[in-house]
Protein backbone atom coordinates (compact mmCIF):
# COMPACT_ATOMS: atom_id res chain seq x y z
CA UNK A 1 0.00 0.00 0.00
CA UNK A 2 2.90 2.47 0.78
CA UNK A 3 4.55 2.12 -2.33
CA UNK A 4 0.97 3.45 -4.29
CA UNK A 5 0.45 6.03 -1.53
CA UNK A 6 4.52 7.37 -1.95
CA UNK A 7 4.21 7.24 -5.91
CA UNK A 8 0.39 8.80 -5.68
CA UNK A 9 2.41 12.02 -3.36
CA UNK A 10 5.39 12.19 -5.90
CA UNK A 11 3.14 12.58 -8.92
CA UNK A 12 0.98 15.29 -7.14
CA UNK A 13 4.23 17.77 -6.29
CA UNK A 14 5.69 16.73 -9.38
CA UNK A 15 2.78 18.32 -11.31
CA UNK A 16 2.56 21.05 -8.82
CA UNK A 17 6.11 21.83 -9.72
CA UNK A 18 5.70 21.59 -13.54
CA UNK A 19 2.56 24.07 -13.31
CA UNK A 20 3.69 26.25 -10.81
CA UNK A 21 5.47 29.60 -12.01
CA UNK A 22 8.22 29.59 -9.25
CA UNK A 23 10.19 27.29 -11.11
CA UNK A 24 11.04 27.80 -14.78
CA UNK A 25 11.83 24.20 -15.34
CA UNK A 26 10.10 21.25 -15.38
CA UNK A 27 10.00 17.27 -14.24
CA UNK A 28 10.04 14.29 -16.33
CA UNK A 29 9.27 11.31 -13.98
CA UNK A 30 10.64 8.34 -14.82
CA UNK A 31 8.79 4.95 -12.88
CA UNK A 32 10.12 2.05 -11.98
CA UNK A 33 8.59 -0.62 -9.51
CA UNK A 34 10.05 -3.13 -8.28
CA UNK A 35 7.73 -4.32 -6.29
CA UNK A 36 9.10 -4.57 -3.05
CA UNK A 37 11.56 -7.43 -4.62
CA UNK A 38 14.94 -6.57 -2.58
CA UNK A 39 17.22 -7.64 -5.54
CA UNK A 40 15.20 -5.77 -8.23
CA UNK A 41 16.18 -2.34 -6.68
CA UNK A 42 19.43 -2.67 -7.82
CA UNK A 43 18.68 -3.13 -11.52
CA UNK A 44 15.84 -0.68 -11.23
CA UNK A 45 17.96 2.06 -10.49
CA UNK A 46 20.53 1.34 -12.49
CA UNK A 47 18.51 0.95 -15.20
CA UNK A 48 16.86 4.67 -14.09
CA UNK A 49 21.19 5.94 -14.50
CA UNK A 50 22.36 4.37 -17.46
CA UNK A 51 19.01 4.82 -19.29
CA UNK A 52 17.11 7.70 -18.78
CA UNK A 53 20.57 9.15 -17.24
CA UNK A 54 18.37 10.66 -14.50
CA UNK A 55 20.74 12.56 -11.53
CA UNK A 56 18.06 12.26 -8.67
CA UNK A 57 15.54 9.27 -7.30
CA UNK A 58 12.95 9.72 -5.41
CA UNK A 59 11.83 6.56 -3.51
CA UNK A 60 12.34 2.93 -1.38
CA UNK A 61 10.54 2.59 1.55
CA UNK A 62 12.25 -0.40 3.15
CA UNK A 63 15.88 -0.33 4.62
CA UNK A 64 16.54 -3.58 2.66
CA UNK A 65 15.91 -1.79 -0.89
CA UNK A 66 17.03 1.64 0.50
CA UNK A 67 21.01 -0.46 0.84
CA UNK A 68 20.91 -1.96 -2.65
CA UNK A 69 20.38 1.72 -4.05
CA UNK A 70 23.07 3.41 -2.28
CA UNK A 71 26.04 1.54 -3.88
CA UNK A 72 24.87 2.77 -7.36
CA UNK A 73 24.08 6.36 -6.33
CA UNK A 74 27.17 6.41 -4.49
CA UNK A 75 29.56 4.78 -7.54
CA UNK A 76 28.05 7.45 -9.91
CA UNK A 77 27.30 10.27 -7.94
CA UNK A 78 23.82 10.71 -7.97
CA UNK A 79 21.18 11.44 -4.99
CA UNK A 80 18.75 9.36 -3.90
CA UNK A 81 15.90 11.64 -1.67
CA UNK A 82 14.52 9.04 1.03
CA UNK A 83 11.07 9.31 2.50
CA UNK A 84 10.79 6.91 5.09
CA UNK A 85 11.17 6.84 8.13
CA UNK A 86 13.92 4.24 9.05
CA UNK A 87 15.91 3.23 12.14
CA UNK A 88 19.18 5.08 11.72
CA UNK A 89 22.70 4.65 11.77
CA UNK A 90 23.48 5.92 8.06
CA UNK A 91 24.55 8.77 6.58
CA UNK A 92 25.46 8.95 2.85
CA UNK A 93 26.74 11.81 1.16
CA UNK A 94 24.30 10.98 -1.73
CA UNK A 95 21.30 10.30 0.18
CA UNK A 96 18.88 13.20 1.49
CA UNK A 97 16.95 11.35 4.20
CA UNK A 98 13.45 13.12 4.56
CA UNK A 99 12.11 10.93 6.80
CA UNK A 100 12.08 10.44 10.23
CA UNK A 101 15.08 9.79 12.28
CA UNK A 102 15.02 7.78 15.39
CA UNK A 103 15.39 10.89 17.49
CA UNK A 104 11.96 12.52 16.06
CA UNK A 105 10.12 9.07 15.53
CA UNK A 106 10.75 6.02 18.71
CA UNK A 107 12.62 8.08 21.24
CA UNK A 108 9.37 11.25 21.87
CA UNK A 109 6.77 8.54 22.07
CA UNK A 110 8.76 6.62 24.66
CA UNK A 111 9.28 9.62 26.42
CA UNK A 112 5.80 9.90 26.78
CA UNK A 113 5.10 6.88 27.67
CA UNK A 114 7.31 6.31 30.71
CA UNK A 115 5.85 10.10 31.37
CA UNK A 116 2.42 9.62 31.46
CA UNK A 117 1.65 5.74 30.32
CA UNK A 118 3.72 3.22 32.06
CA UNK A 119 7.32 2.97 33.00
CA UNK A 120 6.47 -1.16 32.50
CA UNK A 121 5.79 -2.25 28.44
CA UNK A 122 5.19 -5.11 26.23
CA UNK A 123 6.55 -5.28 22.85
CA UNK A 124 5.11 -7.11 19.72
CA UNK A 125 6.54 -5.88 16.72
CA UNK A 126 7.99 -7.39 13.15
CA UNK A 127 10.88 -9.62 12.73
CA UNK A 128 12.97 -7.98 10.70
CA UNK A 129 16.01 -4.59 11.38
CA UNK A 130 13.51 -1.45 12.03
CA UNK A 131 11.52 -3.41 14.52
CA UNK A 132 14.82 -5.18 16.08
CA UNK A 133 16.14 -1.51 16.25
CA UNK A 134 13.13 0.64 17.88
CA UNK A 135 12.93 -2.04 20.64
CA UNK A 136 16.96 -1.94 21.27
CA UNK A 137 16.45 2.01 22.15
CA UNK A 138 12.64 1.42 23.61
CA UNK A 139 14.78 -1.24 25.62
CA UNK A 140 17.59 1.40 26.45
CA UNK A 141 15.52 4.14 27.42
CA UNK A 142 13.05 2.17 29.17
CA UNK A 143 15.77 0.09 31.56
CA UNK A 144 17.93 3.37 31.97
CA UNK A 145 14.54 5.22 33.80
CA UNK A 146 14.07 1.90 36.00
CA UNK A 147 11.06 0.30 33.92
CA UNK A 148 10.93 -3.20 32.22
CA UNK A 149 10.33 -4.79 29.02
CA UNK A 150 7.75 -7.35 29.81
CA UNK A 151 7.76 -9.20 26.46
CA UNK A 152 9.39 -8.74 23.33
CA UNK A 153 6.92 -10.68 20.63
CA UNK A 154 8.17 -11.27 16.78
CA UNK A 155 5.96 -12.35 14.10
CA UNK A 156 7.79 -12.77 10.48
CA UNK A 157 6.70 -10.16 8.27
CA UNK A 158 3.91 -11.11 6.73
CA UNK A 159 2.25 -13.65 9.38
CA UNK A 160 -1.29 -13.28 10.71
CA UNK A 161 -1.50 -16.09 13.29
CA UNK A 162 -1.83 -13.45 16.09
CA UNK A 163 -4.15 -15.11 18.43
CA UNK A 164 -1.79 -16.59 20.79
CA UNK A 165 0.21 -13.08 21.45
CA UNK A 166 -3.38 -11.51 21.34
CA UNK A 167 -4.11 -14.50 24.39
CA UNK A 168 -0.89 -14.00 26.25
CA UNK A 169 -1.70 -10.14 26.29
CA UNK A 170 -5.19 -10.96 27.85
CA UNK A 171 -3.93 -12.97 30.34
CA UNK A 172 -1.14 -10.65 31.42
CA UNK A 173 -2.56 -7.36 31.16
CA UNK A 174 0.39 -5.54 30.63
CA UNK A 175 -0.13 -1.85 30.94
CA UNK A 176 0.68 -0.82 27.53
CA UNK A 177 1.75 -2.40 24.49
CA UNK A 178 4.10 -1.37 22.26
CA UNK A 179 3.03 -1.94 18.87
CA UNK A 180 5.46 -2.37 15.57
CA UNK A 181 4.12 -4.53 13.17
CA UNK A 182 4.09 -3.53 9.71
CA UNK A 183 1.72 -4.03 7.07
CA UNK A 184 -1.64 -6.81 7.53
CA UNK A 185 0.31 -8.45 10.62
CA UNK A 186 -0.12 -5.03 12.51
CA UNK A 187 -3.75 -4.56 11.10
CA UNK A 188 -4.52 -8.01 11.80
CA UNK A 189 -3.11 -7.71 15.62
CA UNK A 190 -4.60 -4.35 16.26
CA UNK A 191 -8.66 -6.06 15.01
CA UNK A 192 -7.96 -9.03 16.95
CA UNK A 193 -6.45 -7.10 20.20
CA UNK A 194 -9.68 -4.47 20.15
CA UNK A 195 -11.79 -7.80 19.84
CA UNK A 196 -10.15 -9.81 22.98
CA UNK A 197 -9.72 -6.40 25.11
CA UNK A 198 -14.11 -5.41 24.26
CA UNK A 199 -14.35 -9.28 25.65
CA UNK A 200 -12.29 -8.98 29.30
CA UNK A 201 -13.42 -5.50 29.39
CA UNK A 202 -9.95 -4.23 29.49
CA UNK A 203 -8.41 -1.57 28.12
CA UNK A 204 -4.70 -1.83 27.81
CA UNK A 205 -2.54 1.64 26.44
CA UNK A 206 -1.22 0.84 22.46
CA UNK A 207 1.56 2.65 21.37
CA UNK A 208 2.75 2.96 17.96
CA UNK A 209 5.40 5.04 15.68
CA UNK A 210 4.59 4.05 12.33
CA UNK A 211 0.01 4.08 12.21
CA UNK A 212 -1.06 6.57 9.34
CA UNK A 213 -4.53 7.78 8.67
CA UNK A 214 -4.97 5.19 5.17
CA UNK A 215 -3.85 2.42 7.61
CA UNK A 216 -6.33 3.05 10.45
CA UNK A 217 -9.12 2.78 7.51
CA UNK A 218 -7.67 -0.86 6.92
CA UNK A 219 -8.26 -1.97 10.33
CA UNK A 220 -11.34 -0.33 10.57
CA UNK A 221 -13.49 2.65 12.18
CA UNK A 222 -14.00 0.67 15.49
CA UNK A 223 -10.30 -1.19 16.45
CA UNK A 224 -8.07 1.32 15.43
CA UNK A 225 -9.33 4.37 17.79
CA UNK A 226 -7.11 4.81 21.27
CA UNK A 227 -3.29 4.55 19.67
CA UNK A 228 -0.93 6.65 21.12
CA UNK A 229 1.20 7.20 17.73
CA UNK A 230 4.63 8.97 17.08
CA UNK A 231 4.79 10.82 13.24
CA UNK A 232 6.43 14.31 12.06
CA UNK A 233 3.03 14.31 9.61
CA UNK A 234 -0.76 13.73 10.43
CA UNK A 235 -3.37 14.86 7.94
CA UNK A 236 -4.86 17.32 11.44
CA UNK A 237 -2.25 19.38 11.48
CA UNK A 238 -3.42 22.80 11.57
CA UNK A 239 -1.36 24.85 9.33
CA UNK A 240 -2.29 27.32 6.44
CA UNK A 241 0.08 24.91 4.07
CA UNK A 242 -1.43 21.80 5.01
CA UNK A 243 -5.04 22.44 4.71
CA UNK A 244 -4.54 23.38 1.26
CA UNK A 245 -2.33 20.03 1.08
CA UNK A 246 -5.49 18.12 2.04
CA UNK A 247 -7.93 19.89 0.04
CA UNK A 248 -5.65 19.24 -2.85
CA UNK A 249 -4.84 15.36 -2.02
CA UNK A 250 -8.81 15.22 -1.86
CA UNK A 251 -9.70 17.18 -4.68
CA UNK A 252 -7.02 14.68 -6.53
CA UNK A 253 -7.88 11.49 -4.99
CA UNK A 254 -11.32 11.11 -3.61
CA UNK A 255 -12.91 13.41 -0.46
CA UNK A 256 -13.09 9.74 1.19
CA UNK A 257 -8.88 9.53 1.11
CA UNK A 258 -6.43 10.98 3.48
CA UNK A 259 -2.60 11.05 3.30
CA UNK A 260 0.05 9.60 4.85
CA UNK A 261 3.11 10.41 6.70
CA UNK A 262 4.91 8.37 4.25
CA UNK A 263 3.30 10.15 0.90
CA UNK A 264 3.79 13.08 2.78
CA UNK A 265 7.40 12.47 3.10
CA UNK A 266 7.48 12.21 -0.61
CA UNK A 267 5.96 15.17 -1.51
CA UNK A 268 7.86 16.92 0.37
CA UNK A 269 11.55 15.15 -1.25
CA UNK A 270 10.04 16.42 -4.92
CA UNK A 271 9.77 19.82 -2.97
CA UNK A 272 12.99 19.97 -1.86
CA UNK A 273 14.65 18.51 -4.92
CA UNK A 274 12.77 21.39 -7.02
CA UNK A 275 13.56 24.41 -4.34
CA UNK A 276 17.49 23.35 -4.11
CA UNK A 277 17.50 22.98 -8.07
CA UNK A 278 16.15 26.19 -8.69
CA UNK A 279 18.24 28.04 -5.95
CA UNK A 280 21.41 26.21 -7.65
CA UNK A 281 20.56 26.86 -11.06
CA UNK A 282 21.46 22.98 -12.08
CA UNK A 283 20.69 19.68 -11.42
CA UNK A 284 24.31 18.68 -10.82
CA UNK A 285 24.57 16.49 -7.45
CA UNK A 286 26.96 18.50 -5.54
CA UNK A 287 25.13 22.15 -6.47
CA UNK A 288 21.93 20.67 -5.56
CA UNK A 289 23.01 19.13 -2.49
CA UNK A 290 24.76 22.26 -1.30
CA UNK A 291 21.47 24.25 -2.45
CA UNK A 292 19.87 21.54 -0.25
CA UNK A 293 21.58 22.40 2.95
CA UNK A 294 19.72 24.56 4.86
CA UNK A 295 17.16 25.93 2.32
CA UNK A 296 14.29 26.08 4.82
CA UNK A 297 11.11 24.79 2.86
CA UNK A 298 7.61 25.58 4.60
CA UNK A 299 5.79 22.11 4.10
CA UNK A 300 2.51 21.13 4.95
CA UNK A 301 4.18 19.14 7.79
CA UNK A 302 5.55 22.39 9.06
CA UNK A 303 9.43 23.97 8.28
CA UNK A 304 11.76 21.12 7.03
CA UNK A 305 15.28 22.11 5.95
CA UNK A 306 18.25 19.54 5.39
CA UNK A 307 20.99 19.40 7.85
CA UNK A 308 24.41 19.06 6.05
CA UNK A 309 26.45 17.38 8.75
CA UNK A 310 24.56 14.43 8.09
CA UNK A 311 22.08 14.79 4.98
CA UNK A 312 18.59 14.16 7.58
CA UNK A 313 15.91 16.81 7.58
CA UNK A 314 15.05 19.32 10.67
CA UNK A 315 11.54 18.13 11.03
CA UNK A 316 8.74 18.47 14.18
CA UNK A 317 7.93 15.26 15.96
CA UNK A 318 4.33 14.97 16.78
CA UNK A 319 2.30 12.65 19.08
CA UNK A 320 -1.25 12.41 18.52
CA UNK A 321 -4.35 9.40 19.70
CA UNK A 322 -6.37 7.94 16.65
CA UNK A 323 -10.10 8.78 17.55
CA UNK A 324 -13.46 7.90 15.79
CA UNK A 325 -13.54 8.53 11.73
CA UNK A 326 -9.66 7.28 10.98
CA UNK A 327 -7.80 10.35 11.93
CA UNK A 328 -5.68 11.87 14.93
CA UNK A 329 -5.97 13.75 17.42
CA UNK A 330 -2.75 15.50 18.07
CA UNK A 331 -1.69 16.33 22.12
CA UNK A 332 1.67 17.15 21.52
CA UNK A 333 4.46 18.51 19.10
CA UNK A 334 8.06 20.13 19.14
CA UNK A 335 8.44 23.57 19.85
CA UNK A 336 10.80 23.79 16.78
CA UNK A 337 11.91 21.79 14.00
CA UNK A 338 13.69 19.12 15.88
CA UNK A 339 17.97 19.08 14.59
CA UNK A 340 18.18 14.94 13.20
CA UNK A 341 20.43 12.28 15.15
CA UNK A 342 20.63 9.70 13.38
CA UNK A 343 23.31 7.60 15.39
CA UNK A 344 21.37 8.88 18.48
CA UNK A 345 24.63 10.50 19.82
CA UNK A 346 22.29 13.17 21.58
CA UNK A 347 20.46 11.03 23.26
CA UNK A 348 20.92 11.70 27.13
CA UNK A 349 19.49 8.52 29.38
CA UNK A 350 20.48 10.43 32.56
CA UNK A 351 17.38 12.91 31.49
CA UNK A 352 14.99 10.66 30.69
CA UNK A 353 13.61 10.83 34.28
CA UNK A 354 13.14 7.86 37.12
CA UNK A 355 10.58 5.11 37.09
CA UNK A 356 7.16 6.62 37.22
CA UNK A 357 4.94 6.79 40.33
CA UNK A 358 2.31 4.74 40.95
CA UNK A 359 0.14 7.92 42.12
CA UNK A 360 -1.51 9.69 39.87
CA UNK A 361 0.51 12.95 39.82
CA UNK A 362 1.82 11.93 36.18
CA UNK A 363 0.41 15.37 35.24
CA UNK A 364 2.88 17.25 37.68
CA UNK A 365 5.70 14.75 36.33
CA UNK A 366 5.13 16.45 32.54
CA UNK A 367 8.68 17.19 31.14
CA UNK A 368 9.15 20.96 30.46
CA UNK A 369 10.18 20.32 27.06
CA UNK A 370 6.81 19.09 26.01
CA UNK A 371 3.67 21.66 24.98
CA UNK A 372 0.10 21.11 24.43
CA UNK A 373 -1.24 22.09 21.47
CA UNK A 374 -5.08 22.93 21.20
CA UNK B 1 53.14 -28.96 13.20
CA UNK B 2 54.04 -25.96 11.16
CA UNK B 3 51.76 -23.39 11.41
CA UNK B 4 49.80 -22.06 8.01
CA UNK B 5 50.97 -18.40 7.39
CA UNK B 6 48.13 -16.37 8.05
CA UNK B 7 49.38 -15.07 4.36
CA UNK B 8 48.90 -18.26 2.40
CA UNK B 9 45.45 -19.00 1.46
CA UNK B 10 45.72 -20.79 -1.81
CA UNK B 11 43.74 -24.08 -1.45
CA UNK B 12 42.39 -23.33 1.53
CA UNK B 13 38.15 -24.13 2.08
CA UNK B 14 36.12 -21.03 1.87
CA UNK B 15 31.87 -20.95 2.91
CA UNK B 16 30.21 -18.65 1.41
CA UNK B 17 26.56 -17.77 3.72
CA UNK B 18 25.46 -15.23 1.59
CA UNK B 19 21.96 -14.23 0.41
CA UNK B 20 22.82 -11.57 -2.67
CA UNK B 21 23.43 -13.31 -5.91
CA UNK B 22 25.89 -9.81 -7.34
CA UNK B 23 27.38 -9.92 -3.78
CA UNK B 24 27.79 -13.44 -4.15
CA UNK B 25 29.57 -13.21 -7.66
CA UNK B 26 32.30 -10.96 -5.93
CA UNK B 27 33.23 -12.44 -3.14
CA UNK B 28 33.04 -15.97 -5.48
CA UNK B 29 35.47 -14.03 -8.69
CA UNK B 30 38.33 -13.11 -5.41
CA UNK B 31 38.21 -16.14 -3.53
CA UNK B 32 38.84 -17.87 -7.05
CA UNK B 33 41.75 -15.66 -8.26
CA UNK B 34 43.44 -16.43 -5.23
CA UNK B 35 43.42 -20.15 -5.52
CA UNK B 36 40.42 -21.12 -3.21
CA UNK B 37 38.24 -24.01 -2.91
CA UNK B 38 34.29 -22.61 -2.48
CA UNK B 39 31.42 -23.79 -0.96
CA UNK B 40 27.74 -22.29 -0.82
CA UNK B 41 25.26 -22.33 1.93
CA UNK B 42 22.03 -21.13 2.44
CA UNK B 43 21.74 -18.84 5.34
CA UNK B 44 18.64 -19.75 6.21
CA UNK B 45 19.71 -23.42 7.09
CA UNK B 46 21.87 -24.83 10.34
CA UNK B 47 25.77 -25.55 10.02
CA UNK B 48 26.86 -27.69 8.06
CA UNK B 49 28.84 -30.69 9.22
CA UNK B 50 32.07 -30.44 6.50
CA UNK B 51 34.87 -28.09 7.56
CA UNK B 52 35.42 -24.99 6.22
CA UNK B 53 38.93 -23.06 6.77
CA UNK B 54 36.77 -19.79 6.52
CA UNK B 55 33.13 -18.69 6.72
CA UNK B 56 32.41 -15.38 4.50
CA UNK B 57 28.99 -14.74 6.24
CA UNK B 58 26.64 -11.89 5.25
CA UNK B 59 25.33 -10.80 8.61
CA UNK B 60 22.07 -9.25 7.39
CA UNK B 61 21.28 -12.25 6.18
CA UNK B 62 20.54 -14.26 9.19
CA UNK B 63 17.95 -12.79 11.57
CA UNK B 64 19.10 -11.19 14.85
CA UNK B 65 16.42 -13.31 16.81
CA UNK B 66 17.42 -17.26 16.33
CA UNK B 67 19.36 -19.34 17.39
CA UNK B 68 21.72 -20.12 14.00
CA UNK B 69 24.20 -17.36 15.29
CA UNK B 70 25.48 -19.62 18.14
CA UNK B 71 25.51 -22.70 15.79
CA UNK B 72 28.25 -20.97 13.72
CA UNK B 73 30.06 -19.20 16.89
CA UNK B 74 31.55 -22.89 17.42
CA UNK B 75 32.89 -23.67 13.90
CA UNK B 76 35.72 -22.03 11.46
CA UNK B 77 36.75 -18.24 11.57
CA UNK B 78 33.96 -16.11 10.33
CA UNK B 79 34.36 -12.97 8.28
CA UNK B 80 31.20 -10.78 8.87
CA UNK B 81 29.84 -8.85 5.85
CA UNK B 82 27.94 -5.57 7.30
CA UNK B 83 25.12 -3.20 5.81
CA UNK B 84 23.65 -2.82 8.68
CA UNK B 85 25.33 -1.12 11.10
CA UNK B 86 22.48 -0.41 13.95
CA UNK B 87 23.32 -1.33 17.31
CA UNK B 88 21.01 -4.61 17.73
CA UNK B 89 22.76 -5.85 14.82
CA UNK B 90 25.99 -5.10 16.05
CA UNK B 91 25.35 -6.74 19.33
CA UNK B 92 24.54 -9.55 17.31
CA UNK B 93 27.41 -9.57 15.76
CA UNK B 94 30.01 -9.51 18.80
CA UNK B 95 27.87 -12.89 19.94
CA UNK B 96 29.53 -14.03 16.88
CA UNK B 97 33.18 -13.09 17.66
CA UNK B 98 33.52 -12.77 13.75
CA UNK B 99 37.59 -12.62 13.23
CA UNK B 100 37.51 -10.03 10.68
CA UNK B 101 34.54 -7.77 8.76
CA UNK B 102 33.99 -6.36 5.03
CA UNK B 103 31.47 -3.52 5.18
CA UNK B 104 29.17 -3.35 2.06
CA UNK B 105 28.74 -2.28 -0.81
CA UNK B 106 31.58 -4.60 -1.88
CA UNK B 107 34.28 -4.38 -3.99
CA UNK B 108 37.43 -6.61 -5.52
CA UNK B 109 39.64 -4.59 -2.87
CA UNK B 110 39.82 -5.82 0.95
CA UNK B 111 38.79 -9.41 1.03
CA UNK B 112 42.44 -10.68 1.05
CA UNK B 113 43.21 -8.47 3.80
CA UNK B 114 39.79 -9.89 5.35
CA UNK B 115 40.96 -13.42 4.68
CA UNK B 116 44.35 -12.99 6.31
CA UNK B 117 43.11 -11.16 8.90
CA UNK B 118 40.37 -13.91 9.87
CA UNK B 119 43.41 -16.82 9.50
CA UNK B 120 45.91 -14.84 11.80
CA UNK B 121 43.36 -13.81 14.93
CA UNK B 122 41.86 -17.50 14.20
CA UNK B 123 45.57 -19.20 14.76
CA UNK B 124 46.20 -16.31 17.76
CA UNK B 125 43.10 -17.53 19.12
CA UNK B 126 43.85 -20.89 19.35
CA UNK B 127 47.30 -20.24 20.45
CA UNK B 128 45.44 -17.97 23.52
CA UNK B 129 43.27 -20.89 24.38
CA UNK B 130 46.41 -22.99 24.78
CA UNK B 131 47.88 -20.62 27.03
CA UNK B 132 44.98 -20.10 29.03
CA UNK B 133 44.21 -24.26 29.27
CA UNK B 134 47.98 -24.11 30.64
CA UNK B 135 47.45 -21.65 33.02
CA UNK B 136 44.67 -22.72 34.48
CA UNK B 137 46.00 -26.11 34.76
CA UNK B 138 48.59 -24.80 36.85
CA UNK B 139 46.15 -23.16 38.68
CA UNK B 140 44.17 -25.95 39.44
CA UNK B 141 47.80 -27.95 40.55
CA UNK B 142 48.84 -25.61 42.62
CA UNK B 143 46.67 -27.45 45.56
CA UNK B 144 49.01 -30.20 44.75
CA UNK B 145 52.14 -28.37 44.92
CA UNK B 146 51.11 -27.29 48.45
CA UNK B 147 50.23 -30.77 49.55
CA UNK B 148 53.48 -32.16 48.17
CA UNK B 149 55.67 -29.08 50.16
CA UNK B 150 54.08 -29.73 53.19
CA UNK B 151 54.74 -33.63 52.82
CA UNK B 152 58.42 -32.74 52.08
CA UNK B 153 58.50 -30.19 55.09
CA UNK B 154 57.30 -32.56 57.78
CA UNK B 155 59.44 -35.77 56.18
CA UNK B 156 62.74 -33.96 56.34
CA UNK B 157 61.81 -31.46 58.50
CA UNK B 158 62.66 -27.97 56.30
CA UNK B 159 61.02 -24.73 56.11
CA UNK B 160 58.63 -24.22 53.36
CA UNK B 161 61.12 -22.10 51.46
CA UNK B 162 63.49 -24.94 51.71
CA UNK B 163 60.87 -27.90 50.71
CA UNK B 164 59.86 -25.84 47.81
CA UNK B 165 63.69 -25.22 46.52
CA UNK B 166 64.27 -29.27 46.86
CA UNK B 167 61.24 -29.58 44.81
CA UNK B 168 61.89 -27.76 42.33
CA UNK B 169 65.47 -28.72 41.83
CA UNK B 170 64.38 -32.08 41.73
CA UNK B 171 61.71 -31.52 39.11
CA UNK B 172 64.56 -29.46 36.85
CA UNK B 173 66.76 -32.21 37.21
CA UNK B 174 64.45 -34.67 36.19
CA UNK B 175 63.25 -32.76 33.59
CA UNK B 176 59.53 -32.62 34.38
CA UNK B 177 57.24 -30.08 35.98
CA UNK B 178 57.07 -28.80 39.75
CA UNK B 179 53.07 -30.19 39.12
CA UNK B 180 53.86 -33.34 38.17
CA UNK B 181 56.66 -34.37 40.79
CA UNK B 182 54.30 -32.83 43.04
CA UNK B 183 51.77 -35.57 41.68
CA UNK B 184 54.31 -37.86 42.24
CA UNK B 185 55.17 -37.07 45.77
CA UNK B 186 51.63 -37.17 47.02
CA UNK B 187 50.98 -40.74 45.23
CA UNK B 188 54.16 -42.19 46.67
CA UNK B 189 53.76 -40.69 49.88
CA UNK B 190 57.45 -38.80 49.82
CA UNK B 191 60.16 -38.33 47.17
CA UNK B 192 59.66 -41.10 44.58
CA UNK B 193 62.91 -43.46 44.03
CA UNK B 194 64.82 -41.36 41.99
CA UNK B 195 65.88 -44.87 39.79
CA UNK B 196 62.74 -45.01 38.27
CA UNK B 197 63.34 -41.88 36.70
CA UNK B 198 64.48 -41.07 32.71
CA UNK B 199 67.09 -38.91 33.58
Amino acid sequence: MMAGEMRKSALMAIDEVNRSDEFDFTFTPHLRDPGGVVAAYHTACDDLIREEQVDHIVGCYTSASRKQVIPIVERTERLLWHPARYEGFESSDNVIYVGAAPNHNVVPLVRHMLDQVSSDVFCIGSNYVWTWETNRVIREIVTSAGGRILAERLLELGETAVDHIVREIIDRKPPAVFNTLVGESSYVFVRALHEAMIRARLTIPMLSCSLCEPELKLIGPAASVGYITSSAYFESIERPENRAFVARWKAGHGADSSPSVDGLSTYVCVMLLARAIRRAGSTDVGAVRRAAANHRYDSPQGPVWVDPDNNHCFLTPRLARSVPGCQFKIFWEADAPVRPDPYLSNLDLTAVGTRLERSNDAMTKRSSHLRIVK
Amino acid sequence: MTRPSPFSVRGRRALMVMRDEREISIVRRQLSRLGMTIAEHDPAEAPPDENADVVVMDADSIPIKSDLATAWKAGAPIIALIGTETPSRLKWLLDLQPASFLVKPLQSAGLYTALVVAFDSAQRRIDETAHLERLEDRIRSRRVVFAAVLQIMRAHDLSESDAFRLIRQTAMRHRTTIEQLSAEIIAAGGMPNRTSWTA
